[in-house]
């Protein structure tokens, strides 16, 4: 009996050896097209655990609830409604985010932000004029947090000219949204990209840290990299006013909105790359931050330490100047 | 000069971002200029149909042409009745009514016609190329001496559309890397004639076709790229090699229908190959710049940037990077240098040239630029109908600097 069981012994052993010897980890890329931009999935594991399928019909699922370029996304529904529409879990959670964000930032952020986005020329049909005074003054009485509100999953308007604009937050959301599937699949060790905003964890092969270069302000994708850093598990996003601006009476305008006077912000702030644990709170608040601007949030973070910000912004004299609130690990500019 | 004036535009730019929220609640202070109209052809109701959507600031006031179906014409696209026609530019200038004069007239009467504005004390926006000969054009810039409150803009337009302008500030800020070669053409299928109605006209309408009255190809397409780097770079070109013949076209005309002119700029160690023919279609318009980190290729509203191989193995070091949600690359590699094409160039160069008159400033396009430009084409139209290889001569006095 006893000679009988040995070799099985030994059998189970090797098996047992074989399957929990580590197999060394493999680089795979994903690269794909989503929102208007592209995106792209840097994973380390033993095997290929996610396809371009998967990532892909997830976004496009999300593109159904939040994008303004789908007709017939929920929040177009919700735009074209006079009380409101049922919304999913991500719309949902997308609402709740933006209210806390707006709360935090003293309402620079707001979602129902959409008509003075349209009206300055920045929206999905473009404008055939620039506002003047009186019409800003109108479009600005139908901004506001206090006209929407969510009962179980019912999101109501009380005005029917209310209407959302979640892109500042959508884009950090879907990059949450990667970061989660690929977390459903144990992997240890990622970075996603997404229109500029990243989701990090972990290292690569060799313990060696991701470097994540942040893009110069000229907006030229000849400019080399401003600075390169290793950020920390988390994500970093980037707002900047050096891509999208037009020009109005030979002025350059921004893209992003001041909800509360209803004008273009218009301050030092000319782009902020900020950290956060994810990446929609991350995104969420740098647009808030380009709004609250230089001082108002330097103080903001010297308060929330969970957060870090890399600030590029003008001096009076016309000067370019940067700050860092939290030490990166920084590498040299290449 | 032209360095200045691009660091006074860049500061006027940055100081923009700072003015008061209030944008478009600014009134418009100044009344509109009175304009009148000189050279009523496809050029000048060009102008016409654009300035009339500028309400604020033209008011085309008087027409002058020596054709009276064209000045008839004109007359017609007036948004006033009373607007006063002419067929002696000179009787256009005794009208009082007129502060400010268009010049788009064949080129061989550009320096008569501007000479008399400019003696007249109006403000003058004169059609490219500036002058048809190298001393017409130092006759101007001598003429235009002291007179700092009259302004003189020269329509070489590429100054003041936004792409060019963002394209020139890649090439300063060294984005492109160093750059050695232009290549640009500016081709039709076709006779470049226009309908002459009565054939004792040939002459007056198709002014193109003869030596008598234009520069050809060179002088009325290739001078805008030539403007353009001479611009951007602040240069003009040393040496000037062509060739070129009336090599599909024989319909009795003496300007060439297929030119290639060969510009040298040994200071900068780049080449500038200027070509045009009226036999092939393909490429129609053309305009390539070319350097060690990428090429910008540019059509006339729109532009695309290609890094080169070695850009982009640079940016790929890193693992990831944030930014300003970008432009995606398209299939060929490139990305948009702006989201959006450009409006005609011609609005954005009015809406200078308006501003330039209210403020009595200096314009991107002067006399002095439209002197080297003028300058250029003419040595250009030389070697291509001469045979020789011509050059730059130090004694063309233009400016100070």
């Amino acid at each position: 009996m006893k000679k009988r069981l040995l070799p099985a012994i030994c059998v189970a052993l090797i098996l047992l050896y074989a399957f929990t010897r580590r197999q060394p980890l493999q680089r795979f890329h994903l690269n794909g097209y989503a929102q208007g931009t592209t995106y792209s999935i840097v994973y380390y594991a033993a095997d290929s655990l996610i396809s371009l399928k998967q990532t892909d019909s997830l976004l496009q699922r999300f593109d159904e609830s939040v994008s303004l370029y789908l007709p017939g996304s929920l929040i177009c529904k919700f735009n074209r409604s006079v009380k409101g529409i049922r919304v999913d879990q991500h719309f949902q959670r997308l609402v709740r985010e933006a209210i806390k964000i707006h709360r935090e930032t003293d309402g620079l952020v707001d979602p129902t932000v959409k008509p003075l986005v349209d009206a300055w020329g920045f929206g999905a049909i473009k404008a055939s004029h620039t506002p003047d005074s009186n019409e800003v003054k109108k479009l600005v009485k139908n901004v506001g947090l206090k006209y929407i509100s969510l009962k179980g999953n019912f999101l109501y308007k009380t005005r029917p000219n209310i209407q959302l604009d979640l892109n500042g937050i959508a884009q950090g959301y879907a990059v949450d949204l990667l970061a989660n599937l690929l977390e459903r699949q144990h992997i240890k060790s990622y970075l996603i990209e997404l229109g500029g905003e990243l989701r990090i964890k972990g290292t690569k092969p060799g313990n060696q840290p991701f470097t994540v270069g942040i893009e110069g302000i000229s907006g030229f994708d000849a400019e080399p990299m401003r600075k390169v850093i290793e950020p920390p598990d988390g994500a970093i996003t980037t707002s900047g006013n050096y891509r999208k601006q037009h020009e109005a009476g030979g002025k350059p305008i921004s893209h992003l909105m001041n909800p509360l006077t209803g004008y273009p912000v218009n301050n030092e702030m000319i782009s902020i790359t900020v950290y956060a644990q994810d990446a929609v709170t991350a995104d969420g608040f740098d647009n808030g931050f380009m709004a609250m601007g230089l001082k108002r949030t330097l103080a903001y973070l010297a308060k929330h330490k969970n957060m870090g910000a890399y600030i590029v912004y003008r001096k009076a004299d016309g000067s370019i100047k940067d700050t860092t609130t939290m030490s990166f690990k920084s590498k040299r500019p290449i | 000069m032209e360095r200045k004036t691009f660091l006074k535009n860049s500061a006027l730019l940055a100081a923009g971002l700072f003015i008061d929220n209030k944008l478009s609640a600014m009134p418009t202070l100044a009344a509109p200029l009175k304009v009148g109209i000189v050279g009523c052809g496809d050029r000048g109701t060009g102008i016409m149909h654009i300035i009339n959507g500028m309400t604020d600031m033209f008011q085309i006031t008087a027409v002058c042409d020596v054709l009276d179906f064209r000045l008839a014409a004109a007359q017609k696209l007036g948004k006033s009745a009373s607007l006063k026609a002419y067929t002696d530019y000179r009787k256009l200038l005794d009208d009082k009514e007129v502060d400010t004069v268009i010049v788009a007239v064949p080129l061989h009467m550009h320096y008569p016609v501007a000479a008399a504005v400019i003696n007249s004390g109006r403000h003058l926006y004169l059609e490219k190329t500036m002058t048809y000969t190298i001393d017409q054009a130092l006759d101007l810039v001598k003429l235009m001496h002291n007179r700092n409150t009259q302004v003189l803009q020269v329509g070489h337009q590429y100054r003041y559309s936004p792409l060019y302008y963002r394209v020139k500030e890649m090439i300063n800020k060294g984005y492109l890397g160093k750059i050695t070669q232009i290549d640009c053409r500016w081709d039709r299928n076709g006779s470049w004639r226009r309908p002459v109605p009565d054939s004792s006209l040939e002459r007056v309408i198709n002014w193109r076709m003869y030596k008598e009255y234009s520069g050809g190809l060179v002088a009325e397409l290739l001078s805008h790229q030539i403007d353009f780097i001479n611009w951007v770079f602040d240069t003009h070109p040393q040496e000037f090699f062509a060739t070129g013949g009336i090599d599909y076209f024989k319909d009795g005309r003496e300007t060439y229908d297929n030119v290639q002119v060969m510009l040298r700029y040994p200071e900068l160690g780049m080449i500038g190959n200027f070509g045009a023919t009226c036999g092939n279609a393909h490429d129609g318009y053309l305009f390539k710049i070319k350097g060690t980190l990428g090429t910008v290729s540019l059509l006339t509203d729109q532009g695309i940037f290609y890094p080169e191989k070695k850009l982009l193995d640079e940016k790929g070091t890193v693992d990831g990077v944030t930014g300003a949600t970008r432009i995606v690359w398209n299939k060929g590699g490139g990305t948009p240098i702006l989201p959006e094409p450009t409006r005609d160039g011609t609005w954005y160069a009015f809406k200078d040239f308006y501003t330039k008159v209210q403020n009595r400033q200096l314009p991107d396009s002067n006399v002095f630029t439209g002197a080297r430009t003028a300058i250029s084409v003419h040595l250009a139209n030389q070697a291509l109908y001469s045979n020789k290889i011509t050059a730059w001569d130090k004694s063309y006095k233009i400016d100070s600097k």
